[in-house]
């Protein structure tokens, strides 16, 4: 029997799979009686779980803005403004008074706050959400009770919930949730805010209806219409799959007109390689290598790097991956990093700086593991080649790329450390190659100098997330300056213009591997301003080389010409529309 | 102490801006109150149970009422961040940024791999 479940568009998506019901949210225990509760033991317990749920929000903040997007992590400070409300904080105070302990103390209050939004009807009821999300974290901290996980569903899922948090919603990953839909929510409820930035089909606000779906049934949702279809026909059930999915484009791309164009992906954790050959990826065009030194004691050795990224490289035996030395920031440091807390660590000792100076140890390391690693590659545009010339095919070029450059100097530095590791390698008479060498282009110095950076390497690759920051003197960090931290603001791209003919004209290949780069909106004008690869998060490869192929170089350049002359990011967006 | 401002944030004075206003609200000595333009009633400023409650949308006009020795500045802080346009939800609303971690930020050592 098919069944019909109108609803509200979250996403213009549309995709099939099985049920699986979410339940949010924790039960509460019968209380004690009050004459056992000590009213200021249970106040403490309240402000400790404060002070917990603060640093989660945080915590989820951070892992939202790199998952998907500042704007969408700033929910999490709207949650916190609800947990240092001094009226839901008084009645916390009233309820445990009355002789309820902490959690009950919590979820009387919070239950009372979300019952006055709701009642104010409209977009403010679509806030009693957050006060109840609110009430499950405090709640849960309380019990101990560990979080739902949302993170291990099996492929092909579609998740039915009463609701989503924005936390629920931001783990979960694109490639196994085939769909949402929810009983509550609407439009502009976070999570489908958020389930949109990651692509995922959904429907909100389906009603009770929703409630009578079994869990392991076939679903389908069509995100554009807002319908849920229960055990849907042949028919429906293709043309929901086939949707808005973009298909893996197995092949190497070029524009309409015949320029090849690389497109490869962002790798910034461990199920990420895997994830980039499935979507189609040529390769990797950033290897965060940050990832293999976070969540430990102690730095990875020089034999477990190598391990790391010869596996990387294994993976793609035709193409090339880039492995960004590490990145780290002073803001917070790794715990076995002596770094001390700096004032404005995004203009301090990071990237390169570091391993430069306090982290020289361990960019020695790295470099000697990349090293190892490069000599497993073909070989293919190696500086320089060990004497052994026992290559193994089947494993893919590595690339060396040097973070947060600034000057001529520090590249020069660090290839001279790259130059004598290797020739300690060879005096020690282990297999390696000197990698292929490029510079991240992310300070406004940097493109600057792109022509001088560029005779050095063999590639230049443009991080537009900070060099955007960094152009504009706009944090990311900053709701304030939100406006502002837009690679369509002319100055970005009269930087991304100078660094990719700058490279050019020092014969060094010009990539791209910030946010920019997997935006198929921006891929003209990109391949316009000269950029020879689009390094992208690995669901969004296989409509940037969608992009690729649909775009035409010659009129490109027209466009970016165009764009270049523009003197407001509107002009900008114009000629990006194709009004200006 | 008293002002009349305009909200300018296309999602009005909920979540995010309703955070930064309750949160600049606790920046300074003074009380401070909203309430709609034209009626008599305000409430707390620090409140974000309040200033959400009150459904505050774009182009909504509010009162702002303050009180201490930095009250001119107060207003002044507040009614900065309620006339700044602010980006995010309706930039995710027309499609915004693809799917995806692709980005080239300085992971923080110590956070969480994304």
């Amino acid at each position: 029997m098919s069944d019909e479940l109108g609803g509200t568009s979250a996403t213009p998506f549309s995709g099939v799979g099985t049920a699986v019901w979410y339940e949010a949210g924790v039960d509460l225990p019968e209380p004690p009686d009050p004459d056992d509760v000590d009213p200021a033991a249970e106040r403490e317990r309240v402000a400790a779980t404060r002070e917990e749920a603060r640093e989660q929000l945080r915590t989820e903040r951070d892992r939202t803005a790199e998952r998907v997007g500042a704007a969408e992590a700033a929910i999490f400070e709207a949650h916190e403004g609800f947990l240092d409300d001094p009226r839901i904080a008084d009645w916390i105070d009233d309820a445990i008074d009355d002789g309820l302990p902490a959690p009950h103390a919590v979820d009387r209050a919070y239950a009372d706050a979300a019952a006055e939004l709701e009642a104010a009807g409209g977009r403010t009821a679509e806030r009693a959400d957050d006060l109840r999300d609110l009430r499950d974290r405090l709640v849960g901290i309380l019990l101990d009770a560990a979080a739902a996980r949302l993170d291990d569903l099996p492929g092909g899922t579609v998740l039915l919930a009463e609701r989503l948090s924005p936390s629920d919603t931001a783990g979960l990953d694109p490639e196994v949730v085939a769909g949402l839909a929810t009983v509550t929510g609407g439009a502009t409820s976070h999570a489908a805010i958020v389930a949109r930035s990651l692509g995922i089909p959904a429907v909100v606000g389906v009603g009770e209806a929703l409630r009578a779906v079994e869990a392991g049934a076939t679903v389908g949702v069509d995100g554009g219409a807002g319908t849920v279809f229960v055990d849907p026909d042949d028919a429906t059930r293709e043309r929901l799959a086939g949707g808005d999915a973009v298909a893996v484009i197995d092949r190497a791309v070029a524009t309409a007109d015949g320029r090849p164009v690389e497109v490869v992906a962002n790798v910034g954790g461990p199920g990420d390689v895997d994830r980039a050959v499935e979507r189609g990826s040529d390769g990797v065009g950033l290897f965060r290598s940050e990832f293999l030194f976070q969540g430990r004691e102690r730095p990875p050795d020089e034999d477990e790097q190598y391990a790391a990224y010869r596996e990387a490289a294994a993976a793609f035996p035709d193409g090339r991956v880039v492995v960004r030395t590490l990145d780290v920031g002073g803001d917070k440091p790794l715990p076995y990093l002596d770094a001390p807390e700096e004032r404005d660590p995004f203009l301090g000792v990071r990237g390169v700086r570091r391993s430069l100076g306090p982290d020289a140890d361990l960019f020695e390391t790295q470099l000697r593991a990349l090293c190892r690693a490069a000599a497993d590659g073909d070989g293919d545009g190696d500086r320089d080649a060990d004497s052994d010339g026992d290559r193994d095919s089947d494993v893919g070029d590595l690339a060396v790329m040097i973070p947060m450059v600034a000057t001529v100097e520090e590249l020069d530095a660090a290839l001279a450390r790259l130059d004598s590791v290797a020739d300690d390698l060879a005096d020690e008479g282990v297999a390696h190659a000197v990698p292929e060498t490029g510079v991240m282009i992310e300070t406004p110095s940097a493109a600057f100098v792109a022509g001088a950076l560029a005779e050095r390497v063999s590639f230049l690759s443009v991080g537009t997330n900070d060099l955007t920051q960094y152009v504009m003197a706009a944090s990311r960090e900053n709701a304030g300056v939100a406006d502002l931290n837009h690679p369509t603001h002319p100055g970005v791209v009269r930087a991304v213009a100078r660094t990719a003919e700058a490279g050019h004209d020092a014969g060094a290949r010009v990539a791209m591997c910030g946010e920019a780069a997997g935006d198929p909106r921006l891929a003209p004008l990109l391949v316009g301003l000269g950029i020879d690869e689009f390094s992208a998060a690995p669901p969004s490869v296989p409509r940037v080389k969608a992009a690729i192929e649909d775009v035409d170089a010659a009129a490109a350049e027209r466009l970016a010409e165009r764009a270049l002359a523009a003197e407001t990011r509107a002009e900008v967006e114009a000629v990006l529309d194709g009004d200006g | 102490m008293e002002r009349t401002v305009t909200v300018v944030p296309e999602a009005g004075l909920h979540a995010r801006p309703a955070a930064a206003f309750v949160r600049t609200a606790n920046e300074f000595d003074a009380t401070v109150e909203i309430g709609r333009a034209g009626a008599a009633e305000t409430v707390d400023a620090r409140s974000m149970l309040s200033v959400t409650a009150l459904g505050v949308e774009h182009g909504d006009e509010v009162r702002l009422v303050a009180e201490g020795d930095d009250a001119g500045a107060a207003l002044d802080a507040l009614e900065a961040v309620l006339s700044t346009p602010e980006e995010g939800e309706a930039d995710a609303d027309d499609g915004g940024t693809p799917p995806g971690d692709g980005d080239d930020e300085s992971v923080s050592a110590g956070g969480e791999p994304s």
